[in-house]
């Protein structure tokens, strides 16, 4: 629809001027071009300089040119929604300037398990490994990944102590059960504990084991996604739909190969039906599909998995501090809600606590952080004591009185203060000198790194990293060069 | 006149001397002929003479004028007043220095008699003035005080040049006379006199340095190993966070090579993280210092030996901080 002065001046657009005239005299009007749509505008006569009034006594009438500034400012154009967080989320892999590093070779299925690799840089595959990695989440913005021409690994002394114990879950074919293995890794800030883990996720992806993964614990307890009470818990569960569905997606990305081929064969009790001798890969789909049923397929799918015949499973939370307190979630009594009561956390702190088997075997994994870590006294007391149990048996820590002890998590991680060698902790500290020198030759040959490396090197970057810790490696020979 | 005003002088000395009593030590009496005449001899000093201190560290070898004695010449003969004004019209009161007369006769007596030491052993060889021993001399200032004259600087350096040719005399051949002339002209504290004691290497092959900074101090122990760093409990990494931090803190190992050769531990308190870096960077010196004193000057080219005095300037009243003023208003 035309604007309203358009209309207007076309009704002036009589041959009757006189009429028109005489309106404009009655209404006082000036006269102005007919055919115009713009709003007249009268010059005002300009102000005589002086003429404003004295400022009152005792009023600061200060004008600062911020306040104006920020008026003429505000015309920049806004990113879209989400356009932020994703560049910060973003994951970059590859630097097409980096230069390719010939003498890099590829883990495979055959040599991923092998002692020989210790102390190499050994690249992840593309097609096999790094896609599914990307679809759990295991690369983080932090990590340097974007700055080498492609992913690789240094196979460290950890490493290689992860290799051998999932070479022990596949060796073990005593009885009826295969052997699980639960581990806790941790070590100072930046001396690559998520690395390590994101090692043990590619071992399991090349050595075809079934791998869940949960990126960041901190995503789960931090209520920013909905819950739910679980029906028929007594406690009260809590399950994340929209949660659990997005997991399951990452689920059918990384292990698409598995549950494509694999047929049920139990019959999961769900709502929504689910045609005869479908895969694995359409009740995962279901899941996805509907989130308010993305629970009870979780469970449908754990009950397949544990069939005899099905491979091991490879269980891994990065950021475990989170997991071991109380979530940001309130129950309908508005008291907070410990994350063990989350579904998703319960179903791994069950396993990593040992109360739960994998039924055909498989490691549990869980990463701590140092630098983002709400403190949970219980988790930091347990492996404390880990530690020291390996380090030096006769001087273990005793627990301050003081403290409040959060009774479920020393529950949880008792076996820590025990004997048993099922749970346990991987200290990872710092490189050795060897590690420290084929990981910066990777550097130089990637052309990061402009300096011949020799020991003198070496060694002094070594120190200056704290004792060989691989993130201030990085941080010392790559990033921080003047 | 001058001849007038001494002839009056000497009366007046003549006047002390009677008036005292007869057994007296021959040095008070030196002093006080000391006393009076400088003060009849100074035009417009106001101070009083300042003698008393240091008359007992800087004897001059007086020997007065022998005592007059009034029975031996004519007096008894004669007798009476008349017999003691023919003696005084004899006598003359003969002052011990040559240079008594001069304006400043205890530094003119040093000064000849240097020069005349000089004289006596100016054919023994000498070494370089590079490699004299090193001599704190007294200052000009120092000098006046001790003599109680009005030395002129040019003069006080021609003394100086006197002495340090004598200093150049060969240590092995330097005559026990000239040692004790010039004790006169050192200061009583000489260079190298306070020696720190030598650091040792304890039974666990540690050594150990203190180093400040600022208000931070540290305390360094080294051991021989391969580059292991620990401060307070944590590595380096963890202690301090900022690269040029942590540079600094092993800064006297890294410019010596020495990096990977020794393991560090170290304490540290107080100040700030850049204070304490470079608290560090002096105590591991010093501690490295006691494994390898050859290194010494290397650690001084890289600027770890001196410590830095520099500190927070205090706040004076008046001003809004160390040396900011308050801003100027008109009324």
């Amino acid at each position: 629809m035309p604007p309203s002065t358009c209309l207007r001046s076309f009704s002036r657009l009589s041959i009757d001027v006189t009429a028109q005239t005489s309106i404009a005299q009655r209404l006082g009007r000036p006269q102005v071009a007919l055919f115009t749509t713009s709003a007249t505008r009268h010059a005002t006569a300009p102000k005589r300089k002086g003429m404003t009034a004295a400022p009152k006594k005792g009023v600061k009438s200060l004008n600062t040119k911020k306040s104006r500034k920020a008026a003429a400012m505000d015309t920049g154009k806004r990113p879209a929604q989400g356009e932020r967080k994703a560049l910060r989320k973003r994951i970059v892999l590859s630097n097409n300037n980096a230069l390719e590093v010939s003498s890099l070779k590829n883990l495979s299925k055959d040599n991923v398990l092998s002692e020989q690799n210790e102390g190499k840089v050994m690249g992840l595959p593309e097609e096999e490994v790094v896609d599914a990695l990307r679809a759990v989440d295991a690369f983080k913005a932090t990590q340097g990944w974007g700055l080498f021409r492609r992913p690789a690994v240094l196979m460290r002394k950890e490493a290689i102590q992860l290799a051998k114990l999932l070479r022990e879950v596949e060796g073990s074919r005593t009885g009826q059960q295969k052997k699980t293995i639960r581990r806790i890794l941790s070590g100072e800030r930046m001396s690559g504990k998520s690395t390590l883990l994101l090692q043990g996720l590619s071992m399991g992806f090349l050595r075809d084991w079934f791998v869940i993964s949960l990126p960041e614990a901190q995503d789960i307890v931090n209520a920013h996604t909905e819950y739910a009470p679980l029906p028929n818990s007594n406690p009260t569960q809590y399950t994340q739909d929209t949660y659990t569905a997005n997991l399951l997606q990452q689920i059918q990305k990384a292990n698409s190969r598995f549950l494509e081929s694999t047929k049920l064969s139990t019959k999961p009790m769900l709502d929504i039906p689910l045609k005869p001798n479908a895969t694995l890969k359409e009740l995962v789909a279901v899941g996805t599909a509907n989130p308010e049923a993305s629970w009870p397929v979780f469970v449908a799918l754990w009950n397949e998995l544990s069939q005899p015949g099905r491979p091991s499973i490879m269980l891994a939370i990065d950021g475990l501090s989170h997991a071991m307190r109380n979530s940001e979630y309130l129950s309908a009594e508005v008291k907070p809600i410990h994350a063990h009561d989350l579904t998703l956390i319960r179903h791994f702190v069950d396993h990593l606590s040992g109360q739960k088997k994998l039924p055909n075997g498989g490691i549990v994994l869980a990463a701590t952080s140092k630098s983002n870590s709400p403190t949970s006294a219980a988790l930091d007391f347990c492996v404390e004591v880990a530690e020291a149990r390996q380090n030096a048996p006769d001087n273990i820590p005793q627990w301050n009185p003081y403290k409040n002890v959060d009774a479920r998590v020393m529950e949880t991680l008792k076996d820590l203060n025990t004997d048993s060698t099922d749970l346990d902790v991987i200290r990872v500290g710092g490189l050795t000198k060897n590690e420290a020198r084929a990981i910066m030759e990777y550097y130089a040959e990637s052309g990061l790194l402009r300096h011949t490396v020799n020991e003198g090197f070496v060694s002094e970057k070594w120190s200056l990293a704290g004792m060989g810790n691989i993130g201030e490696l990085e941080r010392t020979s790559v990033r921080l060069r003047i | 006149m001058a001849s007038r005003e001494l002839s009056r002088s000497v009366w007046r000395a003549f006047g002390s001397l009677g008036s005292r009593s007869r057994p007296q030590c021959e040095r008070t009496a030196q002093r006080a002929q000391m006393c009076i005449h400088p003060r009849s001899s100074r035009c417009i000093s106001s101070t009083v003479a300042r003698t008393a201190e240091v008359a007992e560290e800087t004897q001059e070898p007086f020997s007065a004028a022998p005592e007059i004695d009034f029975d031996n010449e004519d007096g008894g003969a004669t007798g009476g007043r008349k017999g003691g004004k023919n003696i005084l019209r004899t006598l003359r009161v003969v002052p011990a220095s040559p240079s008594y007369f001069s304006a400043k006769p205890t530094f003119t007596d040093d000064f000849l008699s240097l020069s005349a030491l000089l004289r006596k052993v100016a054919t023994l060889p000498t070494i370089p003035p590079a490699e004299a021993p090193k001599v704190a001399w007294k200052t000009i200032d120092q000098y006046r005080i001790m003599t109680n004259e009005p030395v002129k600087t040019q003069r006080f350096h021609k003394m100086l040049h006197i002495l340090r040719r004598l200093n150049c005399i060969h240590p092995a051949l330097m005559p026990d006379e000239v040692v004790q002339a010039m004790l006169r002209y050192k200061k009583a504290n000489q260079p190298g006199d306070v020696k720190p004691k030598p650091g040792i290497i304890d039974e666990l092959g540690r050594a150990k340095g203190v180093g400040r900074r600022k208000t931070s101090s540290a305390v360094a122990w080294l051991v021989e190993g391969e580059g292991e760093v620990i401060i307070n409990g944590k590595s380096l990494s963890q202690f301090f966070g900022r690269l040029h931090h942590r540079e600094s803190a092993v800064w006297a190992l890294k410019a010596t090579q020495r990096l990977d050769k020794y393991n560090l531990f170290a304490l540290v308190q107080g100040g700030g993280s850049t204070g304490q870096a470079e608290a560090l960077t002096l105590a591991v010196a010093k501690a490295l210092l006691v494994h390898e004193p050859a290194l010494k000057p290397a650690l001084r080219r890289a600027g770890c030996v001196t410590r830095d005095p520099r500190k927070v300037e205090r706040k004076k009243p008046g001003h809004v901080k160390a040396r900011k003023m308050p801003t100027w208003v008109k009324r």
